[in-house]
């Protein structure tokens, strides 16, 4: 027969093995906020293991600063072991495979858009909300123009805009310039990345000049300003002011339509905001707030991703000076360059979907309506379908680069990059700001002589002494030295 | 428990094939929404910005300690919150939570066992009648000389920390008698449950280990159920081998998710967060000493001013509009009764702990929330509360009172044993989560008897 002193000390040590002391008098591990130590490059966090070995992932990885630094090795658990991830802490299903992910983005009845994500609110009634029939209707009428004969119209335009933004070199302001020795030092995204994506919006949108200074302040604050951000407000804000602006725009095109111009000064047609006041859906023109809708998407998708993309692009490719060199010797390659950049540091880490049904993947049932999120950083890096996926490599033959097609491409032995989707609602700014990133460079790269990276103005990673990855961040400062003359 | 979801409807032409991915074809497994084309969820305006609070302070630390203040700026400014990083709602005030714990046809319940991912491991038998009928016995019998007991062993030592020596042992204690295990199994069975009721949210580790405990568990209840099936004796385990279910015989599994469902923690949160305010409000305690049938209303105030369990989570089942919002299916609520019960506008000075509060409801909540015109506090009880107002006379209480009997009961014993227990010299017990999502309690509570 046991004392009481023995039941006493045999349930405080039950309880103690249960719960860890530190936790009911510190603090030790309470909120759902934690610091993770930064690893090198490809290694991550040890997260434990479950009864068979499987690593167990903790979804606070997934707010830290390494996985946003690092976030390779994390991917590559989900897509090994999780292929359909249930994080409970944010509510959402993550799909990582390459494969699934194509296969979900094509079934748009299942896996459907209705506005459940976080970019409502800020964006409007955006067409990236929409499903099916409706979806194609609105999305072909801005779609048209970034695309085939409207995008080729605009080709010289953008000549002319890069060539514009790299002869005024000159002019930089000293705080992103620095002339020493015949050998000059410019901040590239400063210079030139930030504001020629812009320049190249307002030009197709058919803003006046004078509407480019309150482009940063709207696309910053709109995709600052996206769903679980403090700066949702801010977002609001710049949209408020988007939509007035346009108003006044729209009133007075629909009235006096504008036109574009080649270099040349022959007409070429009406800007888009002229030609969408003229369209209708169901027999109604568009009211300008659905017109304010289709730009903002246009605004804020236009911006940052170029933008971002440009920077990656530049930076991975410095990196690795002899694809650098071999880019500069045959302008052909820089298609490879820039699709490779997309899949190796793509700036968008995926999009979010809605099951209209319950459906089950990989043995996961997800009840309808929950929110999955397509991550498509992780489908450009599976090794199911990229050899060595974690490295910049513009002459692997594994990646398709030609003809950017919404149906993706899957074909022997060549896949396309994840970085603009696939299906029905793929990128519709891919085609444009192809030719963006690919011209912007071509002439930047004429003009750069012997450009190398400014290391000692770059940030390092924690050895101190290798520049930073750009994990699923996009690169603020790149600093780049070349030789003048 | 039964499955509330609406009858499954299968689509379309699908038809299963294999992919080069080697993904089954996703299973269609019916339709619950249908398919939208043009739907405006959620629109918000520049004039409905949330910007008096960031979506991260609702998982930051300063949330896990006290989350009363967040709480209040949700529930005075967005009553239905759009949480985007939890992807997920927030309901904050008393009417609109109960209107959810009541509407079980617009919002489901997810049981524990599917927030492990192991639906199907084994029932949950906590709506029998054999079963409660054996908790109500075992608990009305036992409480009084476990409780006993516990002040014997305080006794021997003259300090003592109330929320492990009472709070969070009695509650066990019951659960070991109710189930009659044997004692040597008695440490290991604490352990093993309290890791299986910490590992059903979001922690990996602690998802692992709850799945490892309900393993041992369920190795634990197995030969029991084997010796009791044939031979039944007055306990939990031998009340679940005689039933005759549907689908099959008891088994071991079935005992552990009943356990798993039916927690204690409202019984342990309320036991220790009881004491923990009597001993630092010594007005409200002077009042429960000079009468000592206040001790069922200091309870009652204890649940609703420091609920242990801070919020419940529900899921829309259809598309409905509701809190002046079209909500989606499947969308998560967090009911927050701990907002919800300090609502001023159902309670007059929320935030006082107050025994002989006049506008608290006395009496369990049956079906609805409110009784005698006043408004109750959200006791989140063993279970939901009954949903019949006329119960027949030979069914048992319900959890939701057993539990409350238990807790007064004892807590009047341990008054009466000890009528000078004074908090330590020094102590600043606080309440606290042990992790966000975990009941909100006092995990300290140093006494000098």
């Amino acid at each position: 027969m046991s004392t009481n002193s023995d039941i006493a000390g045999s349930f405080a040590a039950g309880f103690a093995r249960a719960i860890d002391p530190t936790q009911l008098t510190g603090d030790a591990d309470t909120g759902a906020l934690r610091d993770f130590p930064l690893m090198p490059l490809g290694e991550h966090v040890d997260m434990g293991t479950d009864e068979n070995g499987k690593p167990l992932f903790d979804p606070r990885i997934m707010m830290s600063a390494e996985f946003r630094r690092n976030p390779w090795p994390y991917y590559r658990i989900l897509r090994d072991h999780y292929p359909v991830y249930f994080n409970k802490l944010n509510n959402t299903y993550y799909v990582t495979r390459y494969d699934d992910m194509t296969e979900c983005y094509y079934d748009d009845i299942a896996f459907n858009t209705i506005p459940k994500g976080s970019s409502n609110g800020v964006l409007g009634n955006v067409t990236h909300e929409l499903s099916g029939v409706e979806h194609r209707r609105r999305r072909n009428l801005f779609g048209q123009h970034l695309v085939g004969k409207s995008l080729e119209n605009r080709i010289p335009a953008i000549e002319r805009l890069a060539t514009e933004m790299i002869d005024d070199f000159d002019n930089l302001d000293d705080s992103i310039k620095q002339d020493k020795d015949g050998v000059r030092t410019i901040e590239l995204g400063r210079a030139f990345a930030y504001e020629f994506p812009v320049r190249v919006v307002c030009d197709v949108l058919g803003f006046p000049e004078e509407a480019r200074e309150h482009f940063f302040y709207w696309y910053d604050s709109i995709m600052g300003g996206l769903g679980a951000s403090d700066t949702h407000k801010q977002g609001m804000e710049a949209r408020q002011h988007l939509q007035d602006y346009v108003a006044d725009i729209v009133k007075e095109r629909r009235q006096n339509p504008t036109y574009l111009y080649d270099n040349d000064g022959n007409e070429m047609g009406k800007d888009i905001i002229s030609k969408l006041c003229e369209s209708q859906v169901d027999g109604d023109y568009l009211s300008s707030e659905e017109i304010t809708a289709l730009i903002a998407l246009v605004v804020a998708g236009g911006g940052e991703t170029t933008r971002g993309t440009i920077m990656n692009m530049w930076y991975s490719l410095l990196q690795h000076p002899d694809q650098y060199n071999a880019v500069v010797e045959d302008e052909a390659l820089w298609d490879a360059a820039f699709h490779e950049t997309l899949r190796h540091s793509n700036p968008i880490g995926g999009q979010p979907r809605h099951n209209t049904f319950d459906v089950e993947i990989h043995g996961v049932v997800i009840p309808a309506g929950s929110l999955i999120e397509m991550v498509n950083f992780s489908g450009s890096h599976d090794e199911r379908i990229f050899k060595n996926p974690d490295d910049f490599d513009i002459f692997r033959d594994d990646l398709y680069s030609g003809k950017l097609l919404r149906s993706g491409y899957n074909k022997e032995g060549k896949c396309s990059h994840m970085a603009f989707g696939v299906g029905p609602h793929m990128c519709p700014g891919a085609w444009i700001s192809h030719q963006e990133g690919v011209i912007g460079s071509k002439i930047l790269a004429k003009r750069l002589k012997n450009a190398r990276i400014n290391t000692s103005m770059m940030p390092k990673d924690i050895d101190g002494e290798s520049l930073a990855p750009i994990g699923i961040n996009k690169l603020r400062d790149l600093w780049i030295d070349y030789d003048l003359d | 428990m039964a499955d509330r979801r609406p009858p499954v409807r299968i689509l379309g032409n699908a038809k299963p094939s294999l992919s080069r991915s080697g993904m089954k074809e996703y299973v269609r497994m019916g339709t619950q929404a249908d398919l939208r084309t043009y739907e405006i969820y959620q629109r918000e305006r520049v004039h409905e910005a949330t910007e008096k609070i960031r979506p991260i302070e609702l998982v930051s630390p300063e949330f896990v300690r006290d989350p009363y203040p967040v709480f209040e700026t949700l529930r005075e400014n967005y009553p239905c919150y759009r949480d985007w990083m939890g992807n997920a709602y927030w309901l904050t005030r008393y009417d609109q939570v109960t209107s959810v714990f009541t509407d079980d046809y617009n919002f489901e319940t997810r049981p524990k066992l599917w927030f492990y991912r192991m639906t199907g491991y084994g029932r949950d038998l906590r709506q029998e009648i054999p079963v409660q009928t054996v908790i109500e016995k075992t608990y009305d019998q036992h409480v009084v000389p476990l409780t006993e007991q516990l002040i014997a062993d305080m006794k021997a030592t003259g300090e003592t920390d109330l929320a492990t020596a009472f709070a969070a042992r009695l509650p066990l204690e019951l659960l070991t008698r109710a189930l009659d295990l044997p004692r040597e199994d008695f440490s290991s069975f604490v352990e093993h449950y309290w890791l299986m009721q910490r590992g059903y949210d979001w922690n990996p580790v602690a998802e692992k280990a709850g799945r490892q405990a309900m393993a041992a568990l369920a190795d634990m209840f197995r030969p029991l159920l084997a010796q009791r099936q044939p031979d039944p004796g007055e306990d939990m385990i031998s009340a679940m081998s005689g039933l005759t279910l549907e689908d099959g015989p008891v088994t071991a599994e079935d005992i552990v998710v009943t356990l798993l469902e039916m927690d204690h923690e409202t019984l342990h949160g309320a036991l220790a967060n009881l004491w923990f305010l009597l001993l630092t409000h010594p007005k409200e305690r002077q009042k429960v000493e000079e009468d000592q049938r206040m001790m069922k209303f200091a309870y009652l105030e204890t649940l609703r001013h420091s609920a242990p369990v801070l919020w419940k989570k529900r899921f829309t089942l259809h598309e409905v509009e509701r809190f002046g919002r079209l909500l989606p299916i499947g969308g998560l609520f967090y009911c927050a009764a701990g907002a919800a019960n300090r609502d001023p506008r159902q309670f007059k000075d929320p935030a006082r702990f107050l025994v002989d509060r006049a506008d608290l409801c006395q009496r369990e909540p049956r079906g609805h929330y409110r009784a005698d015109g006043l408004a109750s506090g959200i006791a989140m009880g063993l279970g939901q509360p009954s949903k019949h107002p006329a119960l027949p006379e030979d069914r048992p209480r319900s959890l939701y009172a057993i539990t409350r009997d238990t807790a007064v009961t004892a807590s009047n014993l341990l008054l009466d044993a000890f009528p000078n227990i004074e908090l330590s010299p020094g102590a600043k017990p606080t309440l606290k989560s042990l992790r966000l999502g975990e009941m909100h309690t006092c995990w300290h509570l140093p006494v000098h008897l």
